[in-house]
């Protein structure tokens, strides 16, 4: 399995200091053990799709990379900078990952600019009318230029999603982090946001995508993870793993989805 | 436009997939060390660990004080001597029995109609296919404590042994009549019929040919009385008000919105005076005014039923569109689609709220004190100023006293309603 | 003939079937029997009034018999002033109270999540302790616990800052000095100062990005130039201490132990009912706001500042505005404790027959329900401004 890992590593990293390093990463909840000696790189502008039942620890694994979960044992290395318990690194690695969540968490009592601007602003200490600017160009590059003054509650559920990838944007972040983005979406709306994600990828932003869609694996990652039980069973190219997957775990669940 | 349909090897994955479907959102359950619980939960931050140290110093020192003044400093003779004026007031001792009788009366029917109540709902879960946990073996303890302090309490004041094993006899009953109401889910029907019922039958038992007339009633038994009865009462004209406020009528509406904007606008004292002062005057003079007591109970149905209208209209609210247009669809008549489809879910919606509603009845029930009823609360203000208790400082006690049981009562009913809610999924804002 | 016996007996049942006739007959029939009641009671209440000599509103001219304490009030003046007394007392008992109540219901409601255990345990016993226990007990408790205290010929200072006794509490109280007038304008400048300081510094902020501080600097401004100027101007404001004479308090601010025992008691009662609002509307706010917040690198600070306190807060609002309708309405048991609220003072009027007790309570109810609809309506507008905009 280790061995899997290796040479996928090998042939996918795209620069010599990979973007982010997990070393045997462990994460218990009480006594359910969700990660077991997880170890992944991933390069500078690879796309990693993390596809597994419900509860194989995909989106605990992706939380602890900005540490929305802290993991127990193990290393953690974002763009260089190692997770511990020091504040200010983690400070520094939220303002370099950016985050889309199942169900969208817009700020429901501000605007969707104001959404998109708090960060900027806030975080990255940008004057108004910058902070501005670039919300909108983000709003541009979702394709929903049009609400801006609108309230999150008054947008549809794919518009909501593009927008909370707009506000990730906005933080200029060099990682995007994806919790399953289209699950909680009805089937019309999925494709306006794979559409935005795909443009992401092509632009060359490092992205881990935890998704149940399949297509969009198939079409946009340069590796494709499969984990159950917390552990990591298969990783490789989309060729690979879904034409002639090696591990009888991983035939079982694609014969099950596919 | 679909590049996704194009890859043979796929579904169309726009189909929801039956298996991998989102996370479960609840953790496993966290189950930690000794240690690791005293760092999360004591010391987890600076603050928090002064907080912690704060509030460790301030409750130890409330914890000693109370201690200190419950087993040592306290003189509970004051207690010990008026036990009775607490509990029964001015009401004359040969005619005990009949208070007795009538507590055997509540026991017996409180223990079957919860008991019909609890199986009935067990009936329908079941049948919807969730499961039922039954309680565990010590779990009417964690569950009543309160209330059973409050009892212990009281009965160590006592100076005989008959109080302790008359009351030993009537949980007793309770509990065997609750047994038999188990067996009887059918009853739950007649719930408040059956509080109604009980109400007459202990009036009757108790101011009935050659009992103790109600205006001479005090202490606990007065205020649980006026609690009961003004539940009984306004219970339903509570329900009649907020059907009215919800009609299609303008006129009827309008008025319905009156009276409960009056009522729900002005102080309960107010109208208790306006009860006592004015009501005798609306009667004709051919006509013997109701007593005192029957006046105070006619303010308190109004005063509650218009608290009671607004809870159940929010029940009301809580029914979709759908649920009527569907009972209309089927043909029903107006009357009946309230009767068998709307009221039966929006009174379910909000028992607990309800019972919220009531638990501020019992304790609304000491304003009586203001207008000249020997309620529990005038009681230990009274006692203080009896000749051989004046000037001693007693009210922490009589007051302590009267407080126990008021808390005993509030917070058992709250705990329980907390408990229904969380049971059955209940509450407005429970289903999400 | 029978055939048109029939077309007219089925005119008849449809008229009597139909929906619009019956619900204007349904009205009629209601305002009917509403009218009826009425007209019956109000004949049998003048019947019983007949012989009364108090009839009509004349008794708010005439004297009400009593001084009331604690205030310049006389028993020559009239009923009409006395009741201006009275909703100024149930002002003054509301108001502190409100504030009183909010805060600590802030306060506890806040400790009620904390991080420590401890600490959200002593919250939990304060709030299930005195939200099941009656209102009046605790006010009734409160005053019994202030007459233990010493009588007021032996009345104890505490320094100099206060002085307690069972018949008043007084506290030290800031008396204006002889150049006072021109230490509030200078005040007031500094303030307008402050306040353009801050606004600068929000635009700078805007336009740079840099933190505006604006607390900072505003604060800072006026504090330096209130003790500056409170140095130059030789003391504008000194303190009047209160000073223990024989059966009286001399100096400083004073309250009667009826309004202490009230406003504290209502304070406590309504502030743990808040407490549980304020815990219940931050728990309210989901946890995936707290995710997304932190994700995009806010502080725990600005986490609250931003996006949790904004959202709770609107969940907040309606219900402490009701706690606060409640405890106004509760100051009506000031009676309880002697203190010369409206409501007691009118009941009071009731019982020496010097106001007619169906006028003098439709007064009542008149001041309580002005307040009560006011609020109410507020409420609604607060309302409609806070809701969340959704589809």
């Amino acid at each position: 399995m280790t061995d899997t890992i290796d040479s996928a590593t090998t042939t996918a990293a795209t620069s010599d200091e990979p973007m982010v390093v997990l070393e045997e990463v462990d994460k218990w909840f009480g006594r359910f053990q969700a990660l077991k000696h997880i170890t992944l790189r991933v390069g500078r502008q690879e796309v990693v799709v993390i596809i597994g039942p419900s509860g194989s620890g995909k989106s605990t694994l992706i939380r602890c990379i900005n540490r929305l979960e802290e993991h127990d044992s193990g290393r953690v290395v974002v763009d260089g900078i190692e997770l511990g318990n020091d504040l200010r690194r983690i400070g520094e690695v939220r303002r370099e990952v950016g985050m889309v969540f199942q169900s969208f968490n817009l700020f429901p009592h501000l605007t969707v600019l104001e959404n998109i601007m708090l960060g900027p602003r806030r975080v990255r200490r940008f004057p108004q009318r910058k902070a501005e600017q670039v919300a909108r160009e983000m709003l541009e590059r979702v394709q929903i230029p049009e609400q801006a003054h609108k309230y999150p509650g008054q947008l549809s559920g794919g518009q909501q999603q593009r927008v909370a990838i707009a506000r990730a944007l906005a933080m200029q972040p060099k990682i995007m982090l994806f919790d399953e983005p289209t699950s909680a979406l009805d089937p019309e709306m999925i494709a306006e946001v794979l559409d935005v994600m795909k443009d992401l990828a092509r632009s060359g932003m490092t992205m881990i995508v935890v998704t149940h869609e399949m297509g969009f694996a198939r079409e946009v990652a340069d590796r494709v993870m499969f984990m159950a039980d917390g552990e990591v069973v298969e990783v490789g190219t989309p060729q690979h793993f879904f034409e002639n997957p090696t591990e009888d775990r991983t035939k079982l669940f694609l014969s099950q989805i596919l | 436009m679909e590049p996704l349909l194009d890859v043979p090897n796929f579904a169309a994955t726009s189909e929801p997939l039956p298996i991998p479907s989102p996370e479960p959102s609840g953790r496993p359950e966290v189950r930690l060390t000794p240690r690791q619980w005293v760092r999360q939960n004591l010391f987890a931050t600076p603050f928090g660990s002064l907080l912690t140290i704060v509030f460790g110093l301030a409750l130890a020192y409330a914890t000693y004080r109370l201690a200190w003044f419950v087993l040592v400093s306290s003189n509970w003779e004051i207690v010990r001597r008026n036990l009775r004026l607490f509990m029964i007031g001015r009401f004359p001792f040969d005619e005990v029995w009949r208070l007795w009788a009538s507590l055997y009366v509540v026991a017996g029917l409180g223990g079957l109609l919860s008991g019909a109540t609890v199986a009935s709902a067990e009936q329908l879960a079941l049948a919807a296919g969730r499961e039922v946990t039954r309680p565990g073996r010590w779990d009417w303890l964690r569950r009543y404590w309160p209330a059973l302090m409050a009892v212990g309490v009281i009965l160590s004041q006592t100076r005989t042994w008959t109080p302790t094993l008359l009351t030993l006899a009537g949980i007793a009953l309770l509990a065997a009549s609750r047994w038999l109401g188990r067996q009887a889910p059918g009853l739950a029907r007649f719930v408040w019929l059956g509080l109604l019922v009980g109400v007459i039958v202990v009036v009757q038992l108790i101011a009935g040919p050659g009992g103790v007339g109600w205006d001479d009633w005090g202490g606990l038994h007065l205020t649980l009385f006026v609690t009961v009865a003004g539940i009984a009462l306004s219970f339903p004209l509570g329900v009649l008000v907020a059907l009215g406020r919800r009609s299609s009528l303008p006129a009827l509406r309008w008025m319905n919105v009156g009276f409960i904007e009056l009522i729900r606008g002005v102080p309960l004292v107010t109208l208790l005076f306006l009860g006592h002062y004015v009501i005798p005057l609306f009667f004709p003079n051919t006509f013997q005014p109701p007593s005192p007591l029957a006046r105070a109970l006619i303010v308190i149905t109004l005063f509650e039923s218009a608290y009671v209208a607004e809870t159940v209209r929010g029940g009301l609210q809580s029914i979709p569109r759908g649920q009527y247009e569907a009972a209309q669809a089927l043909g029903l008549a107006p009357w009946k689609v309230t009767r068998l489809i709307v009221l039966p879910q929006a009174l379910r919606a909000v028992i607990p709220a309800m019972v919220g509603q009531f638990i501020s009845l019992f304790k609304d029930t000491s304003l009586l004190q203001i207008i000249g009823f020997v309620e529990l609360l005038e009681v230990s203000e009274n006692v203080i100023s009896q000749p051989t208790f004046l000037g001693q400082r007693l009210h922490t006690v009589t007051f302590g006293f009267a407080a126990l049981i008021y808390w005993a009562g509030a917070y058992t009913m709250s705990r329980e309603s907390r408990r229904l809610e969380h049971r059955l999924g209940l509450g407005l804002g429970g289903r999400r | 003939m029978p055939e048109v016996e029939e077309r007219q007996s089925r005119k008849v049942l449809a008229l009597l079937f139909n929906v619009r006739i019956l619900r204007i007959v349904g009205q009629l029939v209601a305002i009917g029997v509403l009218l009826g009641v009425a007209v019956y009671l109000s004949d049998n209440y003048q019947a019983n009034t007949r012989q009364s000599t108090r009839t009509g509103w004349s008794f708010l001219d005439e004297p009400t018999g009593f001084n009331i304490a604690y205030s310049d009030f006389r028993a020559g003046q009239p009923v009409r002033d006395a009741l201006w007394v009275g909703i100024r007392n149930t002002a003054a008992s509301a108001v502190v109270g409100m504030v009183l109540a909010v805060t600590i219901g802030v306060v506890v409601g806040v400790l009620r999540l904390s991080r420590s255990w401890v600490a959200r345990k002593a919250a939990t016993i304060y709030v299930e302790l005195l939200r099941n226990v009656p209102v009046l007990l605790i006010i009734l408790f409160t005053a019994a616990w202030l007459r233990t205290l010493p009588r007021i010929e032996s009345a104890r200072s505490i320094g100099s800052v206060a002085v307690v006794s069972n018949r008043e509490l007084a506290m030290m109280s800031p008396v204006a000095g002889d150049n006072f007038g021109v230490y509030a304008l200078v005040l007031a400048v500094a303030a307008a100062a402050a306040l353009g300081l801050a606004t600068w510094r929000t635009r700078v902020s805007d336009r740079t990005g840099e933190p505006h501080h604006r607390v900072l600097w505003g604060g800072g401004v006026f504090l330096l130039v209130a003790v500056a100027s409170y140095l130059v101007l030789d003391s504008p404001l000194t303190w009047s201490h209160p000073k223990t004479g024989d059966a009286s308090i001399a100096g400083g601010a004073s309250l009667d132990i009826g309004y202490v025992a009230l406003t504290g008691a209502l304070a406590i009662y309504h502030g743990s009912h808040i407490a549980e609002i304020v815990r219940g509307s931050i728990q309210s706010v989901p946890y995936g706001q707290t995710e997304a917040a932190t994700a995009i690198g806010l502080s725990d600070f600005q986490r609250l500042r931003f996006v949790t306190l904004p959202q709770a807060f609107r969940v907040a609002v309606p219900p402490t505005i009701n706690q606060c309708l409640s405890l106004t309405k509760n100051t009506s048991l000031g009676i309880a404790v002697a203190y010369s609220d409206v409501s007691s003072l009118g009941f009071r009027l009731i019982g020496s027959s010097r106001a007619p007790a169906l006028q003098m309570i439709v007064i009542l109810m008149v001041i309580y329900l002005v307040f009560s609809l006011t609020t109410s309506l507020l409420l609604n507008m607060v309302n409609r401004r806070l809701q969340l905009v959704e589809r």
